[in-house]
């Protein structure tokens, strides 16, 4: 029987969706590391599905502003993949490739932005690479666009993209750790429904 | 304190006398502002897509063409008068602009476009909107008033 809605998924396949999001998370922290030249560990993800206002509340609240990376997923999976973090996070990306970081978002310089924006991207697409891998499915990626602004907002893209099919996001998630120091970056893999029973049929756990 | 009521995605809320109604981060989606002033009558509306079509989905405020109207005939029960009362918009955002493919985000475009549709179609009038662009808003309703706070990201708040 195919999953008319992400709420549908049982516990079998939730934790399926965690392990393929911790190998996905784990390349994408590597690929971090790489980048910074210092040792990123993640937390185990936690896969969970929920309405727009639990997940803006898990991140933060709507109108606090963060930097967004989207990329559209297209081919044998459809879907957006986003990437959020704060100021923080940027922070500490732009203080090891521009040996400086911004008090405040809105002092962002058009490199220091794209830089951000490739970051992002990197860390998309190093987590794509390792899905595609593991669940044996080609997957394009659209050039990446990205934004600064309201949370609340950000998050009405994927929303509205599925509005006819569902009122909750998929959401897996890792929190990346540097030093000791917990980073606020938040990968969020949305596939759509007909791309989730997709992947939960290729892994042999559909129902 | 005042009474502020706040109004989430696909939902509605209205009030009398005084107050205010507010939501947040509108990006592709739409906050509608209804105002009787002769009784200070308002209600602010937050819809998330265009219409409803081929779906039995019951939630009426997450839809333009349902939204409007169920909040047209709630306004109504509470005496509100079609031709004294103002409607202001905001919100319809394409947050993200993805090249090579022009389609993605246009939700925003349809959202407006089918708002404006219906009130032309209920004969209301559609006094001031501050729509599109790249930025979500957040929508604020001053019921005493039935003026309109726009709150952005590194821009300037304005007034509707």
């Amino acid at each position: 029987m195919k999953l008319r809605y992400y709420e549908d998924m049982n516990l079998q396949e939730l934790d399926v969706m965690k392990e393929i999001g911790s190998i996905g998370t784990g390349h994408a922290a590597t690929a971090l590391s790489m980048m910074l030249q210092k040792e990123i560990r993640i937390t185990l993800p936690e896969v969970s599905v929920l309405g727009y206002e639990e997940a803006v509340n898990r991140i933060g609240n709507p109108e606090e502003i963060v930097a967004a990376v989207l990329v559209k997923m297209g081919g044998d999976i459809d879907g957006l993949m986003l990437f959020l973090f704060d100021l923080d996070f940027a922070n500490t990306i732009l203080e090891k490739l521009m040996r400086k970081g911004c008090q405040e978002f809105s002092e962002l310089g058009e490199i220091a932005y794209s830089a951000l924006v490739e970051a992002g991207n990197i860390i998309i697409c190093s987590y794509i690479n390792a899905f595609t891998q593991f669940v044996g499915v080609d997957i394009g990626l659209s050039v990446p666009s990205a934004t600064i602004n309201m949370l609340g907002g950000i998050l009405t893209v994927p929303i509205a993209e599925y509005g006819y099919e569902t009122d909750k996001l998929m959401y897996i998630n890792a929190d990346f750790v540097m030093e000791g120091r917990m980073l606020s970056g938040w990968l969020l893999m949305l596939p759509d429904i007909r791309s989730l029973n997709d992947i939960l049929e290729r892994l042999g756990v559909a129902k | 304190m005042e009474k502020e009521l706040k109004v989430g995605i696909g939902d509605m809320k209205l009030t009398r006398g005084e107050g205010r109604i507010i939501t947040y981060a509108l990006g592709s989606c739409i906050g509608i502002a209804f105002y009787d002033p002769v009784i200070r009558l308002g209600a602010l509306l937050h819809i998330m897509l265009p219409a409803r079509f081929g779906t039995d989905d019951n939630n009426v405020y997450k839809y333009a063409d349902t939204g409007i109207r169920e909040t047209i005939h709630k306004l109504t029960a509470f005496g509100m008068v079609k031709s004294r009362t103002v409607v202001k918009i905001a919100g319809g955002a394409k947050m993200f602009e993805i090249s090579g493919n022009s389609d993605f985000g246009n939700i925003g475009l349809h959202n407006r476009d089918r708002v404006r549709q219906v009130f032309a179609e209920e004969g209301m009038r559609l006094v001031a909107e501050d729509t599109g662009g790249t930025y979500a808003r957040t929508m604020v309703l001053d019921i005493a008033t039935g003026g309109v706070l726009i709150r952005t990201f590194g821009r300037a708040e304005i007034k509707l």
